[in-house]
């Protein structure tokens, strides 16, 4: 299928946190297994195993991930003119024979998604795996999609709208749609 | 010899009598305690062989001799699943003998992201303190303050002062104030999630004055064949998913348990989900330890009542099964929070449940009196009763805290005879989990005889009888839209053993049903393979929890494990070779109980009367089990002498040559 104008998708209510997207990518695009050399970050709150019993408490899982943006930042402000727009994938990626390692990229990148290699001195960043992400495939709860930028957001719709949906209903009738937190 | 890929490259000696972080390769370590990391992999096998060699003789489990072993294996922190585990070994205040227990979350990663495969903690520090591991820097802290917090609040102050960046990037193992107060089954716990049940480790580090332990790991896990494994996890995982009925389970009852409770809740004969929504406990998420793809943690609320919000990341097995058998609840609230004050407190549920429910019995009996008890009068389904014990059991208050705090075993010994008369299911000094699990399935207690760290259930907890059982006959299958016979079909070709064992367990053509459950026939041969599986998995380190026959009807076998293994290792190994690595690993755990205990058969046996006499609920119902019988075939089909002693010609096949001179057997 084309992969133009496809981006990666989570959806937080039925991630569990479990990090195979980061183990799988790192080991896939770097060879070794770490948390530090993965293009996908999930950054966990875990508050649960913070607190006193008396205190209210939190568990999210909220994934920091390049949005392939349109306008991308990164691209804009290299001064060594290294990020480029595969057009096969739609991926922003980096041509090593350019990059400088000034992290400036790092430095304008409002989803914090570009990151640095201290062995290489390099950035590196999500290149959709050539257009098959790895992290997607993997994912055990399919929290992860690829999905076209158009219908992106067709997941969240649908579950807010079930929300609204619950919201309109008299408490009497049962509610057997769980569309978690 | 260079260490192989998937393991870290590093192993740290801390002494902390000096204190000292000794740092060698883990080249050297191999060396040090004669490893082949191929005969052995790591978890319960590097700590059984790093025991045997440091620990000669039998020593008091509190005094400084004794060591915490926390080792991981080259499955742990990969992108093989279920990856996110270690173990925990040390001599068992408990039962004075071998101990480990597993334990996940994000601790075991985080050590071997920071570069370690095996953390040695050996001596006693003067004042409390805590290590910090923070990659190659290992430095050593003053706990003073922290000393008598518990788990969730001594967790978030170290990972502030450990200098976090950002949620869940230092992670906490630590003790809770039962183990200060040295309560002989405390567990120490991982990010304030997940403990390394059964083992008490905690009870071990507070006797070195040891606090807790943080690490954070910035670097990286050599793999041998990076896209080849992320491909055989992706299939291992794909076919779990098509092949393992049990994973709706999972997913859907916010609760993890033995299939026959969680199909029928006993209060209302209803599946657990059922009852979770009539208890109105909104179930907010699922989550799970690294790579976990059947993540068992239920992130729970509870609303209204007398804790009005609490939050609990939890409902699993153990909690839920001894709170319903021993204690005696009902009500979902008082299963939520004993479940995270026990997590609080460093209180073994399991242990701490049975003491409980036994001087409930005692004290019912009139063997226990008010005066015994410190003016409390026990009952069980009483959570306010259970909280105020809780916390006498892990300050060690009063006459009947400290009695409690000393297990189930010495309880017995202290009160005489007519109390040793009615203890719960004890061998080894270890209880097991429920009071009336006898008999609720043969190898279930079968396993708790032969296990080398005493009469638990973890290494033998085998759901092909438990799924079946003739009282709830046909609820769990039901719950999947299935009966018996065609679950098990499915199940018994599906199950990843060679079709010979199948024939010799399960009949030829192999058939399982109510004649073989209630059989024991194939039984003392389905607990060696169990046993042997269990002790594998142990080594790699991965999960009991995605693993054949343990909570999962199919779920992986070997062949899964060595395919992914290979993967991150480049070493070919086989379905017999791994079996053989597990056998090996409890082999010399025998032989250290051998030697340092000098326990063999008479060891093997139940302390508990009942044992002995005809069952009252279960497949033994007004029956004797032949418990003689089942542990001679067991031996035979081991290798052992009658007397439970591992032969010269056995130790000889496992490559354990070294133990056997050592021991001078002739046999």
């Amino acid at each position: 299928m084309e992969n133009k104008e496809k981006t990666l998708v989570h959806d937080a209510t039925i991630c569990t946190g479990c990090m195979r997207c980061m183990t799988t990518c790192s080991t896939y695009n770097f060879g070794s297994t770490s948390f530090t050399k993965s293009r996908i970050q999930i950054v966990r709150h875990e508050g649960h195993a913070l607190t006193r019993m008396d205190e209210v408490d939190e568990l999210i899982f909220q994934p920091m991930i390049c949005q392939q943006c349109d306008k991308p930042r990164c691209q804009e402000f290299c001064p060594a003119h290294a990020i480029d727009r595969n057009p096969k994938t739609n991926a922003m990626v980096i041509n090593y024979d350019r990059c400088i390692g000034c992290r400036m990229c790092m430095a304008v990148c409002p989803f914090g998604a570009m990151r640095y290699d201290t062995k290489r001195h390099k950035v590196f960043k999500c290149e959709l795996c050539e257009g098959d992400p790895q992290c997607v495939k993997l994912c055990p709860q399919e929290a992860l999609q690829f999905l076209s930028k158009d219908v992106a957001n067709s997941p969240k719709i649908n579950a807010l709208s079930q929300r609204l949906i619950e919201a309109q209903r008299s408490p009497e009738v049962e509610v057997k749609t769980n569309v978690g937190a | 010899m260079l260490v192989p890929n998937g393991y870290a490259g590093k192993v740290v000696y801390i002494d902390l009598t000096k204190p000292e972080a000794k740092v060698v390769t883990t080249d050297r370590f191999f060396k040090d305690y004669n490893i082949d990391p191929r005969l052995w992999l790591g978890g319960d096998g590097f700590i059984a062989k790093v025991l045997w060699k440091d620990i000669t003789k039998s020593i008091d489990p509190l005094s400084p001799e004794n060591e915490v072993v926390i080792a991981t294996g080259p499955w742990t922190g990969t992108a093989a699943p279920q990856s996110g585990r270690a173990m925990l070994g040390c001599v068992s205040p408990e039962t004075t003998g071998y101990s480990s227990g597993s334990l996940g979350w994000y601790f075991p990663a985080m050590l071997k992201y920071a570069g370690y495969d095996v953390v040695i903690v050996r001596g006693k520090a003067a004042k409390p303190t805590y290590v910090f591991i923070d990659d190659d820097e290992i430095t050593f802290h003053d706990a003073s303050k922290l000393w008598g917090k518990e788990t969730g609040e001594t967790t978030k102050a170290l990972r502030a002062a450990c200098g976090e960046r950002f949620d869940g990037e230092v992670r906490v193992l630590t003790i809770a104030p039962a183990a200060e107060n040295l309560v002989l089954y405390s567990p120490p716990c991982g990010d304030g999630t997940s403990c390394p049940g059964r083992s008490g480790g905690g009870t071990v580090m507070a006797s070195k004055n040891l606090k807790a332990i943080a690490v954070r790991g910035t670097g990286e896990i050599p793999i041998y064949d990076p896209k080849g494994l992320v491909d055989a996890s992706y299939r291992a995982v794909k076919k779990f998913q098509e092949e393992e009925p049990t994973l709706k389970i999972w997913k859907e009852e916010g609760g993890t348990t033995d299939l026959s409770v969680t199909a029928q809740w006993p209060m209302t004969g209803h599946n657990l989900g059922v009852n979770r929504a009539k208890a109105d406990v909104p179930h907010l998420r699922n989550a799970g330890c690294l790579n976990c793809h059947a993540p068992c943690y239920h992130w729970l609320q509870l609303k209204g009542g007398k804790y009005n919000g609490l939050r609990q990341l939890g409902g699993h097995m153990t909690y839920i099964t001894t709170s319903l058998r021993n204690l005696g609840f009902e009500e979902f609230d008082d299963w939520i929070y004993y479940e995270r004050l026990t997590q609080e407190l460093g209180l073994d549920p399991a242990s701490f449940s049975m003491a409980f429910s036994y001087a409930v019995d005692l004290f019912m009996k009139g063997i226990l009196t008010t005066e015994t008890t410190d003016g409390l009068v026990l009952r069980r389904a009483d959570g306010e009763l259970v909280w105020e014990v809780a916390r006498r059991v892990a300050h060690r208050q009063g006459k009947f805290g400290n009695l409690l705090a000393d297990g189930v075993a010495k309880m017995a010994k202290a009160l005489g005879p007519e109390a040793e008369a009615i203890m719960p299911q004890t061998v080894k000094d270890k209880p097991s989990i429920q009071r009336d699990s006898k008999l609720q399935a043969l190898m279930w207690s079968f396993g708790a005889l032969t296990n080398p760290r005493g009469g638990d259930w973890l290494r033998v907890h085998n759901v092909w009888e438990l799924a079946f059982l003739p009282e709830n006959r046909d609820t769990y299958p039901k719950f999947i839209g299935m009966t018996n016979l065609e679950l098990y079909k499915i199940c018994t070709e599906r199950l990843d053993m060679p079709i010979e064992l199948k024939k010799k367990i399960f009949g030829d053509p192999p058939v399982t049903d109510a004649n073989w459950v209630k059989n024991t026939n194939g039984k003392a041969l389905f607990t060696v393979w169990t046993e042997n599986f269990v002790a594998l998995f142990n080594d790699l380190v991965t999960c009991m929890f995605g693993a054949a026959t343990q909570f999962m009807m199919v779920g992986f076998g070997p062949t899964t494990y060595a395919e992914n293994l290979n993967k991150v290792t480049g070493w070919g190994v086989t379905y017999d070779e791994l079996m053989k690595v597990g056998e090996r690993t409890l082999t010399l755990q025998r032989l250290f109980n051998y030697r340092n205990k000098g326990w063999d058969i008479k060891q093997d046996k139940f302390q508990d009367k009942a044992a002995y006499e005809p069952g009252t609920v279960g497949i033994y119902r007004n029956k004797i089990v032949p418990w003689e019988q089942i542990l001679k075939e067991y031996y035979e089909l081991r290798g052992w002498t009658p007397q439970g002693i591992p032969t010269k010609a056995k130790l000889h096949e496992l490559k354990l040559d070294d133990a056997a001179d050592e021991l001078k057997l002739t046999v």
